[in-house]
């Protein structure tokens, strides 16, 4: 074994996290883990879970005021908890190598990829006169273009994709014996990572090195790692072959999570979603037995008070479970959901549009030379036209920079088209024109990407929801209703508890933040939602809380919906409409259905291939040789 | 709602607290105190009248020196009048100089911030370019010549701190209140439908407030030293007027034979100026939610 963890516990004393005088809180707790040379271990988790102090705990970077209390991690037969610190930091970089999860913040801005390449060789002793031919060695090897050209580029003018290979160059430059990856693609686009994690693999087989990946997406590691433990709060619940723990998850945790994430193919179902959400580290010391008790659909009496082991199911596959219910899943809650009909909102196609864009173009211009006399126009939006109607849920799908978010800034009017006419509930929106501006808000209400950012931290909840009743004048449907009431019935439509009214957006949980965001949108009562990215910053597990609330909102109360989003399974899920856009233009649009059975145009193929398949069986990521 | 009600005085109390719980707010809070108790009780704490002279005690030593008057506790100047009282006095158009600039300078500077920041485009070039212009003027040179234009006096010296330093103002503010306006919740008010001017009141200007009140206080500091730089050269205020800076300019001809005359203005200076940056610090610390996480 190259790298193996066994029953590690590492505990924050009493300076982190907990307050003065409690106890020293477990916050990674008996983990035992091994990866052979040339093989890839997936250590999968939601945030939170621990996974990547894992990580940072074998590179020698355990926080302040944490500290291992049981346990070793063998590296290559030697304890590395118990070599002295220069002994360990000859072993990092070297025999130990990192792949970053922030490309474009890992690399010094001010120095070439050639000069911190070149620093690089230079600690692993390569001579002088043979570097300049081994970094270019080195990146043509990552499949780099014209590597001679490369090395004299800074990061800036690479692509997060180029910035992520000539890092994975770098890693594989001393060839490692242990390579440790933390989130390598989160940064990037679905296409650039499916090249990413293909490149990852064939370096991984070439140089037969021991990988630790470290991942939120279950099903992603399940195809590149051939070995994956699952942690959650700290405990490692479920660990065995890849294959066998996506095909036959045996912890309610795996299933959960395993169901919770939607499918690109196949056929649909309702998302089960887990209550609540992972305790953090200032409630572990409260709980006795098993830390996912509280949100377990099968949990039994005793797992309240007393932690479970970890028992083998299968050789080789572990379970921290108790011994019934290991061995026979009970249904994972919702399942019984799965087999109801089920079908996304179509919308009402006998009434007139919602929205329409009709050759809708907003061109930037970039101005430069000393009097501005050099121009550079970029369409972000190039004759676009598309209608939404009354309760629908359209989906937009693209990579970063296609455009998506800037139809989403045209359609709620922040944004003014430079050619083109929007028109909302059928009256044309022309910059300056209050009344159609004030029509406009009743009608288009936007959900933002990022919850942290789009709620004021000064604002109370119940401030935030009921907002909009600050107007002067409110709106008619506003008048019907008292601020207190409202915010009431915001509060329960978006699932919130009733003493939530009087936090502030500290106080909320990730998800909760998101509830709010939606809340304040629904306040106007809008015909329409804008949600730009909603869910990619959220856990899988609240993704699907926050699908469902959508979905059930949309059903309730007739709103429309524009998904704006990357992420195709998500699209699938709540849209009954899809559009493809790239650089600007939609290239393909129709059923989601139907797009996603039969994609026609070459960038749909592109952009569908990337998705991790739910079937372990099938072969992915395709290799880095063939163009996916 | 009663509970939201609960909840916001509980925020209050709590806000409170974290306030008191920073030493440099404590000390630095305690020291403006002092020295406003003084300003305000000027009349009757100090024992002579500061323009008083009495040529029979010229240049007389602190009481505890030899030769030293209990009726002169710091002792005399060269026109023999009492240099304690004068500080007492000095106090009152410090704290006044420094309170009133401070607050002109920050109404023009942060107005002006706010509507740079927050417009962009033309208004917040035009902004940018006088900032820069008002910049490349030596500040004292344009102190000097709106006091020699204008004439002397308390208001002229305020008038012309102001007109120095609001730039200080507006190039700091108007960075945080561009960070502030690319948050989504300004957007979100404004697809509310507030106002321009009620989104930035709700929205944009609490956000920037502790960075605000943190320079305020900071400029408070420099204004004094501005107006004792001032007096000093002989352009503030008629010489009928007691200040610091004028008790450092009496003081200059007898520096070799009473240094203590020279010593207690320094002091009262120094003192004063560094209550001001300790607040400031203080404060900047306790309002700033990030570095109050840290501390934690």
């Amino acid at each position: 074994m190259m790298l193996s963890v066994t029953n590690l516990t590492l505990s924050a004393g009493e300076q982190a996290g907990a307050k003065a005088g409690a106890k020293a809180v477990a916050v990674l707790r008996d983990i035992t883990l091994s990866v052979a040379r040339g093989r890839v271990l997936g250590l999968v988790g939601e945030s939170g879970a621990g996974k990547s102090m894992v990580g940072r705990l074998i590179a020698g970077h355990t926080p302040r005021g944490f500290a291992v209390t049981r346990g070793q991690v063998m590296f290559d037969g030697r304890d590395l908890l118990q070599l002295a610190a220069a002994e360990r930091r000859k072993l990092l970089g070297r025999r130990i190598a990192f792949i970053p999860q922030e490309p474009l913040s890992s690399l010094n801005p001010v120095m070439t990829i050639g000069q911190t390449f070149d620093e690089h060789l230079m600690l692993l002793g390569v001579a002088s006169g043979e570097r300049a031919a081994a970094i270019v060695n080195h990146l043509a090897a990552v499949h780099l273009p014209r590597p001679e050209a490369m090395v004299r580029r800074y990061p800036h003018e690479l692509s997060g994709g180029q910035c992520q290979r000539v890092l994975i160059a770098m890693a594989f430059a001393s060839d490692p014996a242990l390579l440790i990856a933390d989130e390598p693609t989160t940064a990037l686009d679905v296409v650039s990572q499916t090249h990413i994690l293909a490149l990852l693999k064939e370096q991984q087989r070439l140089h037969q090195t021991a990988v630790l990946l470290i991942t939120h997406d279950l099903r992603l590691a399940a195809h590149v790692c051939d070995e994956i433990a699952v942690l959650y709060a700290g405990e490692q619940v479920e660990r065995g072959a890849a294959r066998e723990v996506l095909g036959q998850p045996c912890h309610p945790y795996t299933r959960a999570l395993q169901a919770a994430n939607p499918d690109v193919h196949g056929s649909q179902r309702q998302l089960p979603a887990l209550a609540g959400q992972m305790p953090g580290i200032s409630a572990l010391s409260a709980i006795a037995g098993c830390r996912f008790f509280a949100r377990c659909p099968q949990a039994l009496a005793a797992c309240g008070s007393e932690p479970q082991l970890l028992r083998e199911v299968t050789t080789g596959h572990w379970v921290r479970c108790a011994p019934g219910c290991a061995t026979n899943p009970a249904p994972v809650a919702g399942d019984d959901l799965q087999s109801a009909a089920w079908s996304a909102p179509v919308g009402d196609w006998n009434s007139p549009p919602l929205v329409e864009l009709q050759e809708v173009t907003l061109s930037y211009t970039a101005r430069w030379g000393a009097f501005g006399q050099r121009k550079l126009v970029s369409h972000a939006v190039n004759k676009l036209s598309l209608r939404i109607q009354p309760g629908e849920f359209v989906g937009i799908v693209g990579e970063s920079g296609s455009g998506k978010s800037s139809i989403a800034r045209l359609i709620v009017g922040a944004e003014a088209p430079t050619a083109g006419r929007i028109n909302i509930a059928g009256r044309e929106r022309i910059p300056g024109d209050a009344t159609v501006a004030r029509l406009s808000r009743e009608c288009v209400q936007m959900i933002f990407q990022d919850p942290h950012s789009a709620l004021n931290p000064r604002r109370s909840v119940y401030r935030l929801l009921t907002q909009a009743y600050e107007l002067d004048h409110t709106a008619g449907s506003l008048a019907r209703k008292t601020r207190p009431e409202r915010g009431a019935e915001l509060l329960a439509d978006v699932g919130l508890p009733a003493d939530a009214l009087s936090r502030y957006p500290a106080q909320l949980s990730g998800g909760q933040k998101q509830r709010v965001n939606i809340g304040r949108a629904l306040c106007v009562m809008p015909r329409l939602l804008v949600a730009d990215e909603i869910v990619s910053g959220l856990d899988v597990s609240v993704q699907a809380q926050i699908l469902n609330l959508l979905l059930e909102l949309g059903r309730r109360a007739n709103v429309a919906l524009l998904l704006i989003s990357h992420d195709l399974s998500v699209v699938r899920y709540l849209c009954s409409r899809v559009m493809v856009m790239q650089a600007g233009s939609i290239v393909e649009e129709g059923k989601t259905e139907e797009v996603f059975a039969r994609p026609q145009h070459p960038y749909t193929q592109l952009l569908l291939r990337s998705v991790p398949p739910a079937d372990p069986s099938i072969a992915w990521p395709p290799a880095p040789g063939q163009k996916p | 709602m009663s509970a939201l009600a609960a909840g916001a005085a509980e925020r209050g109390l709590l806000g409170a607290g974290r306030l008191l719980g920073q030493p440099r707010i404590l000390v630095g809070g305690g020291i403006l105190l002092l020295v406003a108790l003084a300003a305000l009780l000027a009349t009757w704490i100090a024992p002579h009248d500061p323009l008083e002279q009495d040529l029979l005690h010229m240049l007389s030593p602190p009481m505890w020196a030899d030769g030293g008057e209990a009726a002169f506790p710091l002792g005399t100047d060269s026109l023999g009048r009492c240099v304690l009282s004068r500080a007492i006095y000095g106090a009152r158009v410090a704290l006044i100089v420094g309170i009133m600039s401070a607050l002109g300078a920050m109404l023009i500077g942060s107005t002006l911030a706010l509507l740079g920041g927050y417009f962009g485009g033309r208004i917040d070039r035009a902004i940018g370019y006088v900032v820069d212009l008002w910049m490349s003027f030596p500040p004292v040179v344009l102190s000097l010549i709106l006091l020699v234009g204008v004439g002397t006096g308390v208001d002229k010296v305020i008038l012309a701190v102001v007109l120095v330093d609001w730039t200080r103002f507006c190039r700091v503010v108007r960075a945080d209140v561009l960070v502030t306006r690319r948050r989504d919740y300004v957007l979100a008010a404004r697809l509310i439908g507030f106002s321009h001017l009620r989104t930035l009141l709700t929205e944009v200007l609490p956000a920037v407030t502790p960075l605000i009140i943190t320079l305020f206080s900071i400029e408070m500091g420099v204004a004094i030293i501005v107006e004792a730089t001032l007096s000093f050269i002989g352009l503030s205020v008629p010489p009928d007027v007691t200040t610091w800076g004028q008790m450092l300019a009496d003081a200059r001809g007898d520096i070799q034979s009473a240094l203590w005359v020279m010593l207690v203005p320094v002091c009262a200076i120094i003192v004063t100026v560094l209550g001001c940056n300790l607040l400031g610090d203080g404060l900047r610390v306790a309002l700033d939610p990030r570095l109050r996480q840290r501390g934690e």
